[in-house]
């Protein structure tokens, strides 16, 4: 039957296209463990040269710091901020609301070099470029959309009497807030706080252009790469990797085990 | 009688353009059962949502206890609400949810735990205190919603269609349940439906609401034997409405000529000018079917279209002349000893007392 | 609406102010000084405030501006083509032949990509693509090759694809599996043939979901720099590399700043056409 083949077909077709996506990954990972200073078929013996390299190079422990610094101040001031524009969308209707929305959602549909350049440029102007936390202040911008989708989403699962149970029990405004709204959005907001570091923690573009001297790791990468070929990238980007997956599985498990929680 | 408890006095609330209530004047009153009923959009949960401080009047007044309400916030209020969807809060446990306006209060905890507990009991859901709600039954839910609200002390209840998502039996139990509770604590319940046996078989006085008006108060039986107009006539169901004009007022009652001959109704406080156009309603319980032409002031001939059961009771369709519907209810048993079968020609009969002048048409 | 309405109060403001500060500040600002900046003058390598129209003139009469422009353009369109065919057979059989599972699974994987560092994926692609790369060597074990695949339009869209391939597919597959299943399987019994089907039934369902995925593949591919870059090897530069270039080798930012508002309005315009397209209703029907 015709229905087979074409089933065999689109099977192959779609392993295709996830060793397309997952090949650079799969790659630089064995890269990192190869000996090859220019890796080829067949490929050299295993070693981990590569991962003492940059576990004694101070400069990559710098930037490990830098951004550990960067991207949980990044998630902090962006999950804050995420959330407050999503309560206000969910409570309030107001006029201008459309702009105050877009003023928040906007930001990720530039692309980073503009953002780059931008930022770079007004930094400046207004003497808070070259420091880490320039980086902070670009990266809250950039990053705080996700948070407030993922806060809204929660929001959105509420029944939006609950706020209002909470008054009638005789809870202020503020004690609705924290006793009602807070808990209720507890996961989502874990959940945004991991994606807004994940999200910093990768991004180089406007980093390099606003960051002056301070190297995140993603600099320091585009920095390696731009030199010549050098197999400690390799190592580097399995670190960032994992790094970043452990705070995107940390937010999917607590997002949706919670979500499972509240319906058993 | 002694000052209600609540009042409203001229209130008006309107939605940009619509008018959800309209100069509505209501007094609730110290410990009374309560019930507001009407369809969907007529004005019934904006008015309770008015008592909780949700929406504020547009217009007019609500006192509380004498007090000026319009512009106290929901929280300075002791009018707690038993909500449609419940809203109990999902990520507490039962006794949290219990708890929790007294935790608004600031009451220590020792002190919450134990009152919390306590109402749990009273409810008879205290196995379930430390489970999370979302675990709990329809049934049990209801409970903790109800005794959330109960252990705040208030003066006042209000509940907006608690019953609505339980299923019919369930229904039953917990009008009992409610009753029972509105007595044994002597506090006023104010209680939103849309559902005629709820309201009727629980509430003390009944407000019929349409469009934003009220359009009649009364005690379940006043409602059910007297309509008032047209509307609540309709609403309340299983009542014949015949419409004609007024002849000559003789001694036994007001004459009114309809399509269908002659009738007479018992003389209303305000009488009618003669040549007015009048309504009245004649309760499908309260018509007699004979066979043989009865003796009997007001009578018709129809013919019977269906029957419909409900339980015991059952309701036949008849066709008078210039084809009015009649409706007639009775007890199955006594439908059995008549052998009717549709088409049949009967006499429908009922006393003049038994007709009840409309106040419109 | 179950919300009181009340006056603007603090608790209100409270949710509603930082925001609107922030983003004045650290969004609004900066895109408003870049254009302002377009306008500034640089003399002996410093930047001083202006309003004169010497930037503008110097990059848009010049060849090189729009060489690179109309490269971007296309390299931005051929790739968000390419991305968009090439994903569709395996969006339609993740949507119609596999299970619920399967697709929440792939769904899951092709989310991965955006979490691994893009540049260490096109540090990968460019050892895979050398000429005595993994590639090379796989494909002369069959006698074939070796192939230039650095360095080339084929470079270029590799590099983009990989930025851009699991986003498209992840939009098409949930736009197609989001369709009531039984038009499809009533175009079927109808008589339609199964490309007919697709034509005529699928895509005009799922339309809205395919534009705006070709429109982020569009975006990604237009504003980046590291594809053209490393794997194109920025021989025509594309827009965002001569941004790159005038900005950190020249301190020529009033310059880059005109060749980014040139990007933006061309993004804006296109973005608008397609969004525009995506919820247009088709003919005849009425709101």
């Amino acid at each position: 039957m015709m229905g087979r083949g074409l089933n065999i077909f689109l099977g192959l077709y779609v392993g295709l296209i996830f060793a397309f996506v997952f090949a650079p990954i799969l790659f630089s990972l064995v890269f990192s463990l190869n000996s090859q200073r220019f890796p080829t078929i067949p490929l050299g013996e295993f070693t981990l040269e590569w991962y003492v390299q940059i576990w004694n190079d101070e400069d990559v422990w710098q930037a490990v710091r830098n951004s550990v610094i960067v991207s949980s101040s990044t998630a902090v001031l962006a999950t804050f901020l995420g959330f407050c524009t999503a309560y206000s969308d969910f409570r309030y209707n107001f006029r201008f609301k459309g702009p105050y929305l877009a003023l928040i959602l906007l930001p990720p549909t530039i692309p980073l070099i503009i953002m780059a350049l931008a930022m770079l440029a007004w930094l400046s102007r207004i003497g808070l470029s070259g420091q880490l936390w320039s980086i902070i202040l670009a990266h809250s911008v950039l990053t705080a959309p996700f948070a407030m989708a993922l806060i809204r989403l929660r929001l959105h699962q509420m029944d939006p009497d609950l706020e209002a149970a909470a008054w009638n029990l005789g809870g202020s405004e503020w004690q609705a807030m924290r006793h009602v709204i807070v808990p209720f959005c507890a996961p989502a907001i874990v959940s945004a706080l991991c994606l807004t570091a994940a999200i910093s923690f990768d991004e180089f573009a406007v980093s390099w252009f606003v960051s002056g001297l301070n190297k995140t790791v993603p600099i320091v990468i585009l920095e390696i790469v731009q030199g010549n070929i050098d197999p400690t990238v390799n190592a580097i980007g399995t670190f960032v990797f994992l790094t970043s997956m452990t705070l995107v599985i940390l937010a999917q498990v607590i997002f949706i085990g919670r979500q499972i929680k509240s319906h058993s | 009688m002694s000052e209600p408890l609540v009042t409203f006095r001229n209130v008006e609330k309107r939605f940009d353009d619509f008018v959800a209530v309209r100069d509505m004047s209501l007094d609730i009153h110290e410990g009374e059962f309560l019930a507001i009923m009407g369809s969907s959009g007529c004005g019934k949960t904006t008015t309770l949502r008015m008592l909780a401080g949700l929406e504020a009047p547009t217009s007019g007044e609500i006192r509380i206890g004498g007090r000026l309400m319009n512009d106290v916030k929901p929280h300075e209020r002791d009018t707690p609400l038993v909500w449609q969807s419940l809203a109990l809060f999902p990520f507490l446990t039962a006794r949290e949810n219990v708890e929790f306006g007294l935790k608004m209060r600031g009451m220590a905890a020792a002190e919450r735990k134990r009152r919390a507990l306590d109402w749990l009991e009273r409810m008879q859901i205290e196995a379930f205190a430390e489970r999370n709600v979302a675990t709990l039954s329809g049934g049990q839910k209801q409970r903790v919603a109800l005794a959330r609200s109960l252990v705040m002390e208030p003066r006042m209840l209000l509940l907006d269609e608690p019953l609505s998502a339980l299923d019919a039996n369930l229904v039953i139990r917990m009008q009992g349940v409610l009753t029972r509770l509105q007595r044994e604590l002597g506090i006023t319940f104010v209680y939103v439906t849309h559902s005629q046996s709820e309201a009727f078989a629980m509430a003390d006085r009944v407000v019929i609401m349409s469009q934003g008006d009220i359009a009649q108060i009364g005690s379940p039986k006043d409602i059910y034997r007297a309509p008032a107009n047209r509307f609540v006539a309709e609403f309340v169901g299983r009542n014949n409405i015949l419409s004609g004009t007024v002849g000559e007022t003789g001694g036994n009652g007001l004459h009114i000529d309809t399509p269908q001959g002659r009738f007479v109704a018992h003389m209303p406080e305000t009488v009618p000018a003669q040549g007015a156009e009048v309504s009245f309603t004649v309760s499908a319980d309260l018509v007699t079917l004979s066979l043989t032409e009865p003796e009997a002031v007001n009578k018709v001939q129809a013919t019977l279209i269906s029957e419909e059961f409900i339980g015991s009771v059952v309701t036949l369709f008849f066709e008078g002349a210039d084809r009015l519907e009649f409706k007639v209810q009775m007890q199955e048993r006594a439908l059995l000893e008549l052998d009717l079968e549709p088409g049949s020609a009967v006499w429908l009969s009922w006393e003049a007392e038994n007709a009840n002048i409309l106040e419109d048409n | 609406m179950n919300i009181v309405n009340r006056r603007l109060d603090l608790y209100a403001l409270t949710w509603r102010l930082p925001i609107i500060l922030w983003q004045l500040v650290f969004f609004v600002g900066p895109v408003v000084f870049m254009v302002a900046m377009s306008f500034f003058v640089v003399r002996n390598y410093r930047m001083m405030e202006a309003f004169e129209f010497a930037n503008w003139e110097r990059m848009l009469t010049r060849g090189f501006f729009w060489d690179s422009y109309w490269y971007t353009l296309f390299v931005a369109s051929l790739s968000a083509t390419i991305a968009m065919c090439v994903a569709f057979p395996a969006a339609w059989a993740l949507a119609f032949r596999a299970s619920e599972s399967v697709r929440r699974w792939a769904i899951f994987l092709l989310v991965i990509p955006f979490f691994t560092s893009y540049l260490v994926r096109t540090f990968s692609w460019y050892v895979i693509l050398a000429e005595s790369g993994v590639l090379n060597a796989m494909l002369g074990y069959i006698g074939l090759g070796p192939f230039r695949m650095l360095n080339t339009h084929f470079g270029t869209i590799v590099g983009y694809l990989t930025l851009t391939l699991p986003l498209v597919v992840i939009l098409q597959t949930v736009s197609m599996a989001n369709i009531d299943k039984t038009l499809v399987e009533a175009a079927r019994n109808l008589g339609c043939k199964p490309l007919a089907t697709i034509w005529r039934v699928v895509l005009p369902l799922s339309k809205t979901g395919f534009i705006v995925a070709a429109l982020f593949c569009f975006i990604l591919a237009f504003g980046d720099f590291v594809a053209p870059f490393y794997l194109g090897g920025s021989q025509e530069p594309t827009l965002p590399i001569l941004i790159l270039d005038t900005t950190k080798s020249g301190q020529q930012w009033p310059r880059a700043a005109v060749v980014a508002i040139m990007m933006m309005l061309t993004l804006f315009t296109i973005a608008f056409t397609a969004i525009a397209l995506a919820y247009r209703k088709p003919k005849g029907a009425r709101a």
